[in-house]
């Protein structure tokens, strides 16, 4: 900015006007208004910048308090630098509006015309056709259509109050024309008149920017906000020096009139505009009914100017209003929230309206609401505590106006009576109860410590159908249908057609969906040589459900009783054939629903949507409705046959037989020591395993379900942790013994494991119940942790044998104390929510599908799925198996595990001094690994302030990076397909990325019910089959094989293998295996490789030999081994 | 890979000897290991060393008939003359012959190192059962292979020299695959059922354990008294736990000592000026912390920028992926 301007900004306004005054003044006066905004913004920040460093910067620290609100401070000042607008590149689109302002001002001007003449003669000149909105003016009219030069060009909107904001997609820069009142008259405002010459004044601005020479601008109309009644110029970048594409904004010109040429009185809500014929109507009553969207309409039109005015007044008084607008923008971007009718009718320009009359009133006696004080934060803050709290539906609200009784027929109303309009007239029902709901998410957010607040309120992009809805309906529209004579007002076909939509599912879904959207399709630009809307081929609306996933899959629906004839009748009325005279248990009869719960196509959600949509939209709609959520909850089941999750029903049997199994267990007579605790700790005993474990006689579970015994505490146990041990399988032992005993067909075996390694526990006992249970005991004795405590402590220690005590440590801090805690959180909170069980195992099968298995650990999975439910951030608790497994997806890609941790709050009880411990930790483990070759992933929980429980053995960095960039691609897909995706697509296993794969014999490979069978002579005698059967319960080759592969390669090759019965093993060289000098320990098989000098001759890994190898131990496991190159 | 003539004869003193893998169906590719011999000599010189070789990177599935096979049978020593091998990640054998060491042993090697020698040892049949049939040994790793006398060594040595001058590769394992436990999946069934011991024998080798354990802690106990009760040469009597007084739980002193800490412990918003301190520090903290946000935001900041400009870590997959997802079959 030169120094010259800079003085003249500098300089007070001489009136109030000056902003926004007449533009004529001053050549090309408007666009200096922009600037002035500038300016004035630059002033403050001049006199706010060695404040905002010290003084501002004190002030906040002892008034903010909060340890996390002030970093969300910190964050919002680096997002409102970011989200503005390059100043720069914005010069293009300047110049661009210089010269349309010029074009626009030396369009000839038109005589009045007969609507006839005047179309016909445009048609025939000019190639520009006459945008009428609907209905098309009648032939007979008596008035005429002019142009005449505009009274005044102005740049409005959000570019010009500089609160726009570029995030992405293009930026909106509104031109306003002012339509001169000299070609309307008094009565205009009436049956569409104004909008008729209106649009033929719009077609001729078309056609001069069109025929204007030395301009290469091309035209489009588009509606403005999607309402047919105000169609706007789109102006698209020409070439040479009109090619303004570089500025990636979109510059439309819309029209005003003058705000004094309609009386305010004419155009209240409750005001009937449109008069319908008499004939047509035969009570004046009728006629009479209001139009509040055709008079919104209108005064938006007149008031483009006076909200400009009104709302860069505003930013004056209130310091942190211009920025609040921002925020607000942001939000509202972020959750799909747009002005235009289709985006639900509340966008920046309400955003900030809303705030600017809150500033002014709306409190009890006319007193504002929001202090002109606050800052932006703040201001954004109440804001939505506003939106949240007051209902406007319910009451509406009118400020500075003394009229009281304004109705909204089901819509909110917040009446700005200064200017004569309703705020919210583009918001329907259903998008005002989002904007609520988000309202009240984003308050709900910034009060939990454990989110970043920050991302989730402004960065996360909430509006991705598949992860914010529970389930999604595409529902194609219907042939438009005549409107009934009583919507005289100028609601088009398609609101009309979203109403009944959304009345029809409210009913009929009740207190199953806690919330309903819809979005009807939006109206693109079209060519200006077309006069309407080209009609789609067949819209579709997209309706959005949250789910109550208590309700959602109640199977009888009670409704009124008989006795109340009237509703009775209504509720007949409303499920035709579906509503059923029964009789209860409890006596009363009543109407009711009765839906099918085992139905195995379609779920009861679908069987209700499909009902009422046939019964209320016609049975095309009903035929061609998409229904999407269901098709996730398929992929649980390897048959794709049952739509059940509910986890309570499918882990019965194994949840029961462990009941039995620690009954059975107490009952013992005859153990040396009372039984204190038998816990259980496996996925199977949390509803978390990936496959449902069957349970059934003459089929052993396949995999054994982990237990843990404790005894009451003894001082005859040694004092030596290979002696406990042992001792452990003694009690074992006899605990096998006497269980054998007291059960008939119940058959137990001992096993051993970990048999070097004298610290770790070194034997299991194998229950196998004739019903089918499998389980594996093992014996907890608390001594052990003192003990290694106490081995670590010595000094006389070798740094090896330390190492190997503090695993050992740690091996017992997670099998026998986190294991059993963390199975005892998830099974409570699978009881609190339905949903957490099915996502946890859809999130489990697709890591396995991407061969993850081993390196991922079960723990790791359930405490990632667990935060999204207890931690929601900016949607609500997940409803659906779909929004539960999307989610965690998104927060997978999300986490930068380099430097934050995972922290997950199982019940709300960590304060912030546990949070503040957790990160110490976590800092901690970064400076002394800071390589992360230990840990990697940090993932702690009140359970387990650790963190490294379930990550201590894996992923490492590499498998991490790739489980990231695996979610990443997923969440990318999920956004380019949006509810088109096929969530098979997720689950296809990709090869192209190992350095060689191990194909296995088919023999080897199955779902998990293959495993025992595999190696099963086949016998023809039934009796020794079936003996052989229980002694390979448990057996499974390839698990071991790659056990044994993962202890031979170490850290040389990383091997991939999906344990639910993958057909490959997939590995990746580990790179640091290069030439190197050749010493005798090398951890890998070498090749000599002849160097210049032979001192120093090298080697480098024998990838041919290793290979070699591995297909030696695996024999006949392997069919053969494909290397990439 | 490169071919068998630029392979080097020697290797930083070792000798190179290639062996030639026997093909596999599933593998058809030819494929050479690479064997490194030189005379054994150990940092603590061992009597037997003379007669020593000391191998490095023996296959993964070497066993000692494998060893004993290749001298012998492939490279031309008459039998016998070797009386033993002895693997790297192998403890040494106690006396009654028993394989001790399970391969499970992650990192054997060290840890034999490692392990206090206070412990039971596994003897008079207390260890227990091992769960594999044959033991595999880490790849790259060592074995001494210990020969009756001098001369079979150096015959030994010779003869596989001999062996490379003329280019012949023997073939690993070709004609022993009868006589040590096949691998696959007879490997693993092996397993799964060596896992379930016998609970006879179980029971009899805990029991054994139990008897060595206690009879070790009577020892150290009988041991203890006596100090307790004998002076030293110095006239000095050690003191020692256990005796006629139990000796206080070091947990128990601690709690006492904290006690006592807590106790003399003054008021500490008594005077004006401890409160003035008091309310300054937190205020001191408030910037503290408010400078630490401040750092991470402008942290955060570097990152985003940097993440958005550098190369993700792998990007190939993310592309890939994507087409992948887009595309199903």
């Amino acid at each position: 900015m030169s120094p010259a301007q800079k003085k003249r900004k500098l300089s007070p306004p001489a009136a109030g006007d000056i902003h926004l005054g007449v533009p004529q003044s001053v050549p090309s006066g408007e666009f200096h208004e922009g600037e002035g905004d500038v300016a004035d913004y630059s002033i403050k920040t001049r006199i706010r910048k060695p404040m905002r460093n010290d003084e501002e910067d004190r002030s906040r620290v002892l008034s903010a308090g909060a340890y996390s609100s002030n970093m969300f401070q910190l964050q919002v000042d680096e997002l409102l630098v970011k989200v503005r607008p390059a100043k720069g590149r914005m010069v293009k689109a300047e110049n661009a509006l210089h010269k349309l302002k010029d074009i626009i001002e030396h369009i000839p001007n038109r005589e009045p015309k007969p609507i006839l003449q005047a179309e016909r003669e445009q048609h025939n000149l000019h190639t520009i056709r006459i945008p009428f909105p609907h209905p098309r003016p009648a032939k007979e009219a008596k008035y005429t259509l002019a142009y005449s030069k505009p009274a005044n060009i102005n740049v409005v909107g959000s570019y010009a109050r500089k609160t726009t904001i570029q995030i992405g997609d293009q930026l909106g820069i509104d031109l306003a024309v002012t339509m001169p009142s000299s070609i309307f008259q008094e009565k205009d405002y009436l049956n569409h008149r104004y909008f008729y010459k209106r649009a033929y004044y719009l077609a001729c601005i078309a056609t001069g920017i069109e025929e204007a020479e030395d301009c290469t601008f091309a035209v489009r109309f588009a509606y403005q906000n999607d309402n047919h009644l105000q169609p706007v110029i789109i102006l698209d970048p020409g070439q040479g020096s009109d090619d303004f594409s570089k500025s990636g904004c979109q510059i439309r010109i819309i029209l005003a009139a003058d705000g004094a040429m309609f009386p305010l009185s004419k155009t209240l809500p409750h005001k009937n505009c449109v008069r319908v014929n008499l004939e047509e109507s035969a009570t004046a009553e009728k006629s009479t009914m209001p139009t509040p969207f055709y008079n919104a309409s209108l005064r938006s039109e007149c008031s483009s100017l006076a909200y400009l005015k009104y709302l860069h007044g505003a930013s004056l008084q209130s310091e942190g209003f211009t920025d609040a607008c921002v925020l607000g923008s942001v939000w509202l971007r972020q959750r799909g929230l747009r002005t235009g009718l289709a985006g639900g009718g509340f966008g920046s320009f309400e955003w900030a309206c809303t705030m600017a009359l809150l500033l002014h009133g709306g409190g009890p006696k006319g007193r504002p609401i929001l202090s002109k004080a606050y800052n932006p934060h703040q201001l954004f803050k109440a804001m939505l505590q506003y939106l949240s709290m007051k209902d406007l539906v319910a009451g509406p609200v009118a400020i500075s106006s003394d009229n009281m009784n304004i109705d909204g027929h089901g819509q909110p109303v917040l009446f700005d009576g200064a200017r004569g309009l309703n705020v919210l007239f583009k918001m329907s029902p259903w998008s005002y109860a989002m904007l609520r709901h988000e309202a009240t998410r984003t308050l709900k957010l910034l009060n939990d410590p454990l989110l970043d607040q920050f991302d989730a309120s402004f960065i996360t992009n909430v509006d991705n159908a598949p992860q914010r809805f529970d389930s999604v309906i595409d529902l194609p529209m219907s042939r438009p249908m005549e409107l009934p004579p009583r919507t005289a007002d100028a609601v088009d076909a398609d609101m009309h057609f979203c109403g009944r939509a959304y009345q029809a599912l409210k009913t009929g879904l009740g207190d199953r969906v806690l919330l309903i959207h819809l979005r009807p399709p939006g109206r693109t630009a079209w060519s200006s040589a077309s006069p309407t809307h080209p009609s789609k081929v067949k819209p579709k609306i997209r309706v959005g459900l949250i789910l109550d996933p208590g309700q959602i899959n109640r199977s009888v629906d009670r409704g009124p009783s008989a006795e109340d004839k009237v509703a009775a009748a209504g509720f007949r009325q409303f499920w035709g054939e579906k509503a059923e005279l029964r009789r209860f248990k409890d006596g009363s009869i009543q109407e009711s629903l009765i839906w099918s719960a085992t139905d195995a196509r379609d779920s009861i959600l679908k069987q209700i949507v499909t009902h009422v949509i046939r019964r209320h939209l016609g049975e095309e709609a009903a035929n061609d409705l998409n229904l999407i959520g269901d098709s996730f909850n398929r992929l649980l089941d390897n048959n794709n046959s049952s739509n059940l999750i509910d986890p309570s029903i499918l882990y019965q049997p194994v949840i029961n037989a462990f009941e039995v199994l620690e009954k059975d267990i107490r009952q013992l007579q005859g153990l040396p020591l009372q039984i204190r605790q038998i816990s259980a700790a496996d996925s199977q005993l949390r509803y978390a395993s990936a496959n449902v474990p069957v349970v059934k006689p003459g089929q052993y579970q396949v995999e054994p379900a982990n237990v843990y015994v404790q005894f009451e505490g003894s001082n005859r146990w040694p004092d030596d942790i290979a002696a406990v041990q042992r001792t452990k399988i003694a009690f074992l032992l006899k605990m096998g013994e006497l269980l054998a005993e007291a059960t008939t067909g119940l058959t137990t075996r001992l096993g051993l494991e970990n048999n070097s390694q004298k610290l770790l526990n070194s034997a299991f006992l194998d229950v196998l119940y004739p019903e089918g249970a499998f389980f594996r005991l093992r014996i907890h004795h608390e001594r052990e942790f003192n003990l290694l405590e106490k081995t670590l402590k010595e000094k006389s220690h070798t740094q090896t044998s330390r190492e190997e005590t503090a695993a050992a440590l740690s091996a017992y801090k997670r099998n026998f104390i986190q294991a059993s805690l963390h199975t005892q959180a998830i099974r409570t909170l699978s009881t609190r929510f339905p949903l957490l069980s099915p996502s946890i195992r859809l999130m489990k099968k697709w890591r396995d599908a991407h061969l993850l298995s081993h390196h991922i650990t079960d723990g790791l999975i359930e405490l990632l799925t667990v935060r999204v439910f207890v931690h929601p951030g900016p949607w609500s608790v997940p409803g659906s198996v779909m929004t539960g497994f999307l989610r965690t997806l998104k927060l997978i890609s999300k986490w930068d595990w380099r430097s934050e941790p995972l922290i997950v709050d199982f019940n709300g009880e960590m304060g912030s001094k546990e949070i503040d411990g957790i990160h110490i930790r976590f800092e901690a483990w970064r400076k002394i690994d800071p390589a992360m070759n230990r840990v990697v992933m940090f993932a702690a929980s009140n359970l387990d302030p650790d963190g490294i429980t379930w990550t201590e053995l894996g992923p490492s960095k590499v498998v991490a990076a790739r489980f990231t960039s695996l979610a990443k691609a997923a969440c990318e897909a999920i956004k380019e397909h949006g509810v088109g995706i096929e969530p098979e697509m997720l689950f296809t296993t990709s090869l192209f990325d190992y350095d060689f794969v191990v194909h296995l014999n088919t023999r080897f490979v199955g779902d998990n019910a293959g495993r025992q069978r595999k190696l099963k002579p086949v016998f023809k005698n039934f009796q020794v089959q079936a003996h052989e059967d229980k002694s390979l319960v448990g057996f499974n080759a390839v698990q071991s094989f790659v056990e044994e592969l993962r202890m031979l390669y170490d850290s040389n090759v990383v091997f991939f293998y999906n344990e639910q019965g993958g057909s490959v093993v997939a590995g990746l060289w580990n790179p640091q295996t290069g030439l190197r000098p050749w010493k005798t320990n090398l951890q890998y098989s070498t090749v000599p490789v002849t160097a210049p000098d032979e001192e120093n001759a090298q080697v480098t890994i024998n990838k041919t030999a290793a290979l070699h190898d591995i297909a030696r131990l695996g024999g006949d496991m392997i069919s053969r081994i494909e290397v990439k190159n | 890979m490169p071919s068998t003539t630029k392979i080097p004869l020697q290797v930083a003193g070792y000798n190179v000897l290639p062996l030639s893998l026997p093909t596999l169906p599933s593998f058809p590719r030819p494929a050479t290991h690479y064997l490194y011999f030189a005379p054994h000599n150990p940092k603590i010189p061992t009597p037997t060393a003379s007669r020593s070789l000391f191998l490095v990177n023996v296959p993964f599935d070497t066993t000692e008939p494998h060893i004993k096979h290749l001298l012998s049978a492939q490279i031309g020593l008459p039998a016998g003359r070797i009386e033993d091998v002895q693997f790297a990640n192998q403890r040494r054998k106690g006396g009654n012959g028993e394989e001790a060491k399970p391969k499970q042993d992650k990192k054997g090697k060290k840890r034999k190192r490692g392990r206090d020698e206070t412990d039971v040892e596994d003897a008079d049949g207390s260890a227990l059962p091992s769960t594999w049939d044959r033991n595999l040994q880490y790849n790259g790793l060592t074995a001494v292979v210990l020969f009756v006398d001098r001369a079979s060594m150096d015959a030994a040595s010779k003869a596989a020299k001999a062996l490379r001058k003329e280019r012949i590769e023997p073939v690993w394992g070709d004609g022993i695959e009868d006589k040590v436990p096949a691998l696959g999946s007879a490997r693993y069934l092996n397993h799964h059922r060596l896992t379930y011991a016998n609970k006879d024998q179980l029971l009899e080798s805990v029991n054994n354990y139990m008897t060595s354990y206690a009879a070790k802690e009577a020892s150290v106990a009988r041991l203890a008294t006596k100090q307790r009760q004998e002076a030293d040469a110095d006239g000095f009597i050690t003191v020692t736990r256990g005796g006629r007084t139990n000796p206080a739980k070091q947990e128990a002193a601690q709690e006492l000592a904290e006690k006592q800490k807590e106790k003399q412990k003054g008021l500490d918003d008594f005077y004006r000026y401890q409160s003035r301190e008091k309310r300054k520090q937190r205020a001191g903290e408030l910037v503290r912390k408010f400078e630490e946000d401040k750092e991470r935001v402008r942290r955060m900041k570097e990152k985003r920028g940097r993440f958005r400009v550098g190369p993700h870590v792998l990007k190939r997959d993310d592309s890939y992926l994507l087409t992948q997802y887009a595309q199903p079959e």
